[in-house]
């Protein structure tokens, strides 16, 4: 039989890249357990499971920085990794500075996506900023 | 070589999207490559040859289905013996299930004038008390026109069986009162090599199936089209298969197509083991993960329309609509499943064996709050191959059709994961799936926004 013509099952096979596989596999910062007993000051839930796809965002504020991050994910691989890369690029960042993460800087963090995927997936941006709005509103006064 | 190990370690459970090559058709293939074969319409002896050859895998590959070879043309692909059929009946009215392969529904939505899709129940299973009402108003308003109905025989999602014979009798007793022409297509894609297949019993018009899920060579397929019923070339030029399919017959796959064909017809009655691999499998799902949910009627036959029928001297309302759907699913059983109407249970219990209502080779199963790609991606790093209804898998974006047709619930479909199996299928494969799966499931829902439960 010849073998040489066979493609090998690696993970090489896959659609995505290396970074977001490890994202995937590994996902980093995420709540465990219940979401509610994570304390937060202030929290953002974007996307819907009609779509296949939600993403919750919660931070911890100190001195005006991201001290920690949590988050839960609804959806695709796509979308655990992003939202995986998200709370990586957002931790110690000041509030403006977060505020500013883009879906771009999301993908080219993780090496790029699928182009179908960028749109539907890379939402955790978005939750974020709603987090922040959530915490600036509390502490208006 | 490192692919012949890595290969060995791979569980592959995506049968329904496509098979591995047969040892047996990779032999006939590699023969028929060292032949140096002519073009089968040129007259000289090259030509000849791959002609005979041509004609042997017609024959071969129509007997699979009971029909005669003259009946039976080749074409690429089960795509295009569906966009064939539908493209004949192009400004006619098209009624198709809502659950058919994009193949069937994309033309039809595009050519039906216009197209009606039948609705089906949660079993995935048509509904042929809609199919009859608007077919009747559609016949009044022009008793003249020609008509298309095409109703798959089993799902490729679910593995649902439809009521095809039943749905053919309908037509015949319409065709007899109106004396309007009705045509009847089933693309049988899935069905065939699973469950017997026979044109004769189905009583269809058209048939369309395919080689590349049976163990065949992708690239080429079947289309049954019944002497005397309308017929439009979708592929025009030369006079090849009868003048119903130009272009340069393809004797290589063809003759791939019947060995697997011949296999497949050997093979049939290996197919009830694989029930009881996925009766297995999804006994064990249940246990190991409560809150899944089985798609496909699988169920249905522990509590089949025996029972039912047995337990009540009278069948009323859903109980019969269910006997009923079953009764179709099961070769000339329309008849039978007719007589219930009259209230004769004894009839219709001596002409059912066992209640079919879906293949013996699928399962499909949702999972609450754990989206179907990332499932079906975790299986990938573990070396198991399983297909998704989640629209993030789809190329579309949308959740699958299908599964929205039968719960129309998103989530129901984003949820879905399609286990199919072939007859190399093992125990052991099965027990390594279910060792892995439990707790990729709960690590996604962990991820998960959605409580389960909750929605």
């Amino acid at each position: 039989m010849s073998e040489n013509h066979t493609a090998p099952k690696t993970a090489n096979n896959w659609a995505y890249t290396d970074i977001v596989k490890d994202h995937f596999l590994n996902p980093r910062n995420f709540i465990m357990g219940d979401e509610a007993k994570w304390k937060a000051d202030g929290e953002g839930l974007v996307g819907n499971p009609v779509c296949g796809d939600q993403m919750l965002v919660k931070i911890r504020v100190k001195n005006n920085k991201i001290a920690d991050i949590g988050w839960k994910t609804y959806g695709c691989a796509s979308a655990i990794a992003s939202t995986s890369a998200l709370s990586e690029l957002a931790k110690g960042r000041t509030l403006e500075n977060a505020d500013k993460i883009s879906a771009k800087e999301i993908c080219d963090y993780l090496g790029g996506l699928p182009e179908h995927k960028f749109h539907c997936s890379v939402l955790g941006h978005q939750a974020l900023h709603q987090a922040i709005k959530d915490y600036q509103s509390k502490h208006k006064e | 070589m490192f692919s012949s190990v890595i290969i060995k370690e791979m569980i592959y459970l995506d049968f329904s999207a496509t098979t591995p090559l047969l040892p047996a058709v990779k032999k006939e293939l590699l023969r028929i490559m060292e032949l140096d074969l002519g073009n089968p319409s040129s007259l000289h002896s090259a030509g000849q040859t791959g002609k005979s050859l041509l004609n042997r895998a017609r024959s071969e590959v129509a007997q699979l289905i009971e029909a005669r070879p003259q009946s039976v043309i080749f074409t690429s692909g089960g795509s295009e013996s569906n966009n064939t059929v539908i493209r004949t009946f192009e400004g006619c009215p098209i009624f198709v299930s809502a659950i058919e392969h994009p193949s069937v529904l994309h033309p039809a939505e595009a050519y039906g004038a216009p197209c009606t899709k039948i609705p089906v129940n949660q079993q995935g299973i048509i509904d042929i008390n809609f199919l009859q009402t608007e077919l009747e108003k559609t016949i009044i308003k022009d008793p003249k026109q020609k008509i298309l109905v095409s109703v798959m025989l089993a799902n490729n999602e679910t593995g649902t069986i439809e009521p095809v014979a039943e749905v053919a009798q309908l037509i015949q007793d319409l065709k007899k009162s109106t004396h309007t022409k009705i045509y009847l297509h089933t693309d049988a894609t899935q069905a065939v090599g699973k469950i017997p297949v026979s044109v004769k019993a189905l009583n269809c018009d058209y048939l369309t199936f395919t080689s590349h899920k049976l163990g065949g060579p992708v690239g080429i397929a079947a289309l049954y089209i019944r002497p005397g019923s309308p017929f439009k070339p979708l592929i025009m030029g030369g006079a090849q298969e009868n003048k119903r399919r130009a272009g340069t017959s393809n004797v290589l796959l063809a003759s791939g197509f019947k060995v697997a064909a011949q296999e497949a017809k050997k093979n049939l009655n290996k197919y009830q083991e694989v029930a009881k691999l996925r009766d297995y499998l999804a006994k064990e799902i249940k246990k190991k993960i409560p809150s899944a949910k089985i798609i496909t009627p699988i169920e249905d036959k522990a509590i089949g329309p025996f029972e039912l029928i047995k337990e009540n001297s009278r069948i009323s309302g859903g109980d019969y609509e269910r006997a009923r759907s079953m009764a179709g699913a099961t070769r000339s059983a329309s008849r039978s499943a007719r007589l219930v109407d009259d209230g004769n249970q004894t009839e219709f219990f001596q002409a059912r064996k066992e209640p079919i209502v879906c293949l013996p080779n699928i399962l499909n199963i949702s999972f609450p709050a754990a989206e179907g790609e990332s499932t079906q991606l975790y299986l990938d790093l573990e070396n198991i191959e399983v297909s998704t209804g989640s629209a993030c898998a789809s190329g579309d974006l949308e959740p699958s059709h299908v599964l929205m047709a039968m719960y129309h619930d998103a989530e129901i479909a984003h949820g879905s994961v399609r286990f199919s199996f072939g007859l190399t299928t093992t125990r052991a494969e099965i027990d390594e799936l279910l060792a892995k799966l439990p707790p990729i499931i709960a690590k996604i829902q962990d991820l998960s926004t959605i409580k389960q439960g909750k929605s």
